[in-house]
């Protein structure tokens, strides 16, 4: 319990905030430690096994590999700091720009993962909650058993079969560029962002559902039934409100999920994405970029964390740090 | 049965496509060419890397000479060249009028600068001494080159034709690895990191007759289910280079597309460290030559796709000898070999394999289960690629690998002890030798051969095929290679049919 007198809010918010900037320290010394120690030459992947060992001497030098740990993590966090970007080892090109590009794929990407999730989820929740223990919630819950035990690349796959190669509504992958073609570009995230957002949608519906089912229970909703409304009214007026609380937490929080299964789908639709981005550039040992990219994904879910943190006190005036 | 019908089918369905030659070439079209790996940078200059050749060699960049789809060498921006009787000097004739596409003109003071460049000092060239066994470097005049070596060396006009050999213009080639300026038949247009590099007809090429097409791009998709997705749906033309021939087998089947199966120069070995024991006993390694079925490895891992081999020198590179008959598949002799070198019970060993080759991982298998029959128990370990370079490649610290060694004209690794195999042996380093020396083509086809012969004799690795070179294409493309004599995915003769 904090001290009385202080402002409580002020203070948790603080607190919250101190603990973020602890965590991403951790996480970048996490980061650049693992990437320290992994074993992998980057300039040996860089030059292929036919190099000859002066040429290997003379470029792990020019990546800087040769000094020592402090010092790279200093000089990185610093330029990171300071804003200045290194250059990827692979594209030649400074890895802010290349994330910036990269985000223009993947930002959206989740964002219509997450329509898709929603728009199957929410629906389909109320429906079986409302009919719960009947046929009805049964049908719903066994085909969100199938989607939760449905891998992303998978579901991918077969949409590719269906809709690119049999059907050819679709381009089977890629991404033209949303300066190109916008709306190309757009339908080039359907698939993908169906396939990930499908399988978000399962655990979202049995989330919905039981969050329904606790709502339906409560005492306002017996009045607001007594008082005769209808229960349209009812459900998606007075229950859902608060129904979808905890899903949208749990939306928000699986965004450290849905960024990893963009690694696997934009793998699937060979997007250039970021999730393709940090799998090819850790093979490559790209170090400049992994380090960069990892440390933004996380700082994204850290961030996410701590902003449904702060939505919660603001809610719920009675959640303090304990 | 299955099996030989479907390839019965697919060498009908290639050699129902007329030879190149019989209709004649039309201009004009786009083609889309999938890649599996996406390269670090495009300057061939200054990375061995096999995904940069892929793109670039020949494509966007030319040296003196090149290697053609038969493997062999034809005249690049040398339009001849002569040979003295002592072997050592070289006059190239470089072609006149050749401009790069930044509009810079090539000649002999050009080709100088890139072969001085590649020899000096802190020099970003993988194979620096290429030219640095250059001694003297005479430009007589404006398009005459002669290049005097320090020493004979048989393979000089091929490394001559190796990407690392290209040449750049003296102005704008500092970004060549993003900005790539050459003198191909095509120029570059972008790179859209992650997905494609696109390239363009170059209107003023040597050649006015070449190259067919308006426009080329390469574009990169690793996953080999999504590369036959991206075909058949037709985001792309051509797979250039497939890795699993499960997937070219399922392509041959559709009748809107035709699968080239051809030879690559890339051995696949079970390499093995001569300095671990028990391998270090060239009895053991030569029970395990026994103890290997490479049809059956080459069915099982390529479908039959593949080449079996005995030694380390791909069939289409000149001076081949067939040495598959050498040690035969003989479990009875391995064994007894086997309890000869003091294994009676065999051994217990460990096979790493690298994640990002399926061939590997499969052969690995294969291997495990056929050495398995002899006694030697294979513990199987899948290691990633990074983790291969560095504790395999570099620090030697492994008893079996498996992998592919894509360069042509590479047996000379066997020469270097410290190599990752740590094959020594005074008897090659001397034939070796002898090979590079040689002045006549008698010698050295005679000392190229013994050095494939002391390789399969000693059993330095286990000599499994040579990968197939598969790609699949729409069947309108015309004049795709179908051997892989080079590392190379070289458009300039292909054109569209339709």
């Amino acid at each position: 319990m904090g001290p009385p007198g202080l402002f409580p809010m002020l203070r948790y918010v603080l607190i919250k905030f101190a603990t973020l900037v602890l965590l991403l320290i951790l996480v970048s010394l996490t980061v650049f430690a693992v990437l320290f120690v992994l074993p992998g030459d980057p300039a040996q992947i860089i030059l292929g096994i036919h190099a000859t060992p002066e040429s290997l001497a003379r470029l792990r030098a020019e990546l800087g590999l040769d000094r020592p740990f402090f010092t790279q993590y200093a000089d990185w966090v610093g330029n990171l700091l300071l804003g200045r970007s290194a250059l990827s080892i692979h594209y030649k090109m400074p890895v802010f720009e290349l994330v910036a590009s990269r985000l223009a794929v993947t930002g959206p990407l989740a964002l219509l993962a997450m329509l898709f999730a929603v728009a199957f989820a929410v629906p389909l929740g109320i429906y079986a909650a409302r009919h719960q223990n009947r046929p009805q919630d049964l049908a719903v819950m066994a085909f969100t058993q199938v989607g939760l035990a449905t891998p992303e690349f998978w579901l991918g796959i077969l949409l590719v079969l269906l809709f690119s190669v049999e059907l050819n509504w679709f381009a089977a992958g890629g991404f033209p560029g949303w300066a190109a073609d916008p709306l190309g570009s757009l339908k080039a995230l359907l698939l993908p962002a169906f396939a990930l957002g499908i399988i978000r949608a399962a655990i979202l519906a049995r989330l919905t559902r039981s969050s329904m089912l606790d709502v339906l229970r409560e005492d306002y909703i017996r009045t607001a039934r007594a008082k005769g409304l209808r229960e349209r009214t009812v459900i998606y007026v007075h229950a859902l409100r608060n129904a979808l609380i905890p899903v949208l937490t749990i939306l928000g929080l699986q965004l450290g999920q849905l960024l990893a299964g963009a690694i696997i789908i934009e793998n699937v639709f060979f997007l250039p994405g970021l999730g393709r981005l940090v799998f090819t550039a850790i093979g490559m040992r790209d170090l400049p970029v992994v380090r960069d990219v990892v440390l933004l994904m996380a700082a994204a879910v850290v961030f996410v964390n701590f902003l449904v943190d702060l939505a919660y006190a603001a809610v719920d005036p009675r959640i303090e740090l304990h | 049965m299955k099996r030989l019908v479907a390839i019965a089918c697919v060498l009908v369905l290639v050699s129902a496509f007329p030879a190149p030659a019989a209709e004649p070439p039309k201009r004009g079209g786009s083609l889309i060419v999938c890649v599996g790996d996406e390269p670090p940078g495009l300057d061939p200059t200054a990375s061995a890397s096999a995904a940069i050749d892929r793109v670039v060699y020949s494509n966007l960049f030319e040296g003196l000479v090149k290697v053609d789809r038969h493997g062999k060498l034809v005249p690049g921006l040398a339009h001849g060249w002569e040979v003295s009787p002592d072997a050592k000097t070289y006059t190239f004739r470089l072609r006149q009028g050749v401009r790069f596409h930044n509009g810079e003109p090539f000649n002999a003071q050009v080709a100088r600068w890139n072969l001085e460049r590649g020899a000096a000092e802190g020099t970003k060239n993988a194979h620096p001494e290429f030219f640095r066994q250059i001694a003297t470097i005479e430009t007589p005049d404006d398009f005459t080159l002669r290049l005097t070596l320090k020493e004979v060396n048989a393979l000089f006009l091929f490394q001559m034709a190796e990407g690392d050999s290209v040449m750049l213009p003296m102005k704008g080639w500092e970004d060549t690895a993003s900005r790539p300026i050459g003198t191909g038949p095509f120029r570059f247009i972008e790179w859209r990191r992650g997905d494609s590099v696109v390239l363009e007809r170059n209107p003023n090429y040597w050649n006015p007759a070449l190259p067919y097409l308006d426009r080329l791009t390469y574009r990169f998709i690793k996953d080999p289910s999504a590369q036959v997705a991206a075909l058949k749906a037709g985001d792309v033309d051509v797979l250039g280079w497939i890795l699993a021939p499960e997937i070219a087998r399922g392509i041959a089947r559709d009748k809107r597309f035709k699968v080239l199966s051809g030879s690559s120069t890339s051995e696949v070995i079970m390499s093995t460290n001569n300095k671990a024991k028990p391998f270090d006993n060239k009895l053991v390694r030569q029970a395990m030559a026994h103890a290997i079925d490479r049809k059956t490895v080459n069915e099982l891992v390529m479908l039959g796709y593949g080449t079996p081999i005995g030694s380390h020198w791909p069939p289409i590179t000149p001076y081949y000898v067939d040495l598959t008959k050498k040690f035969p598949y003989d479990p009875k002799k391995a064994k007894e070999l086997l309890a000869q070198a003091g294994y009676p019970n065999g051994f217990a060993a460990r096979i790493q394999l690298p994640a990002i080759y399926p061939y590997a991982q499969k052969a690995g298998e294969v291997i495990a289960d056929m050495l398995g029959r002899v006694g030697i128990r294979l513990k199987i370990e899948i290691v990633e690629w990074g983790f291969w370079l560095d504790r395999i490649f570099k620090q030697k610290d492994f008893e079996l690998s498996m992998i592919g060694h894509a360069e042509a004209w590479d047996i000379g690794i066997y020469a270097n002890p410290n190599y990752y195999f740590q094959y020594d042996s005074a008897e090659f380093r001397d034939a070796y030798q002898k090979a590079l020396r040689a002045e006549t083509e008698a010698e050295k086809a005679k000392w190229f051969a013994r050095c494939q012969e002391i390789v399969a004799e000693d059993a330095v690795n286990g000599f499994l095929f040579v990968s197939p070179s598969l790609s699949a294409m729409k069947a309108e493309v015309m004049n795709w290679w179908k051997d892989y004599p080079t590392i190379a995915l070289d458009a300039t003769e292909v054109w569209w049919n339709k």
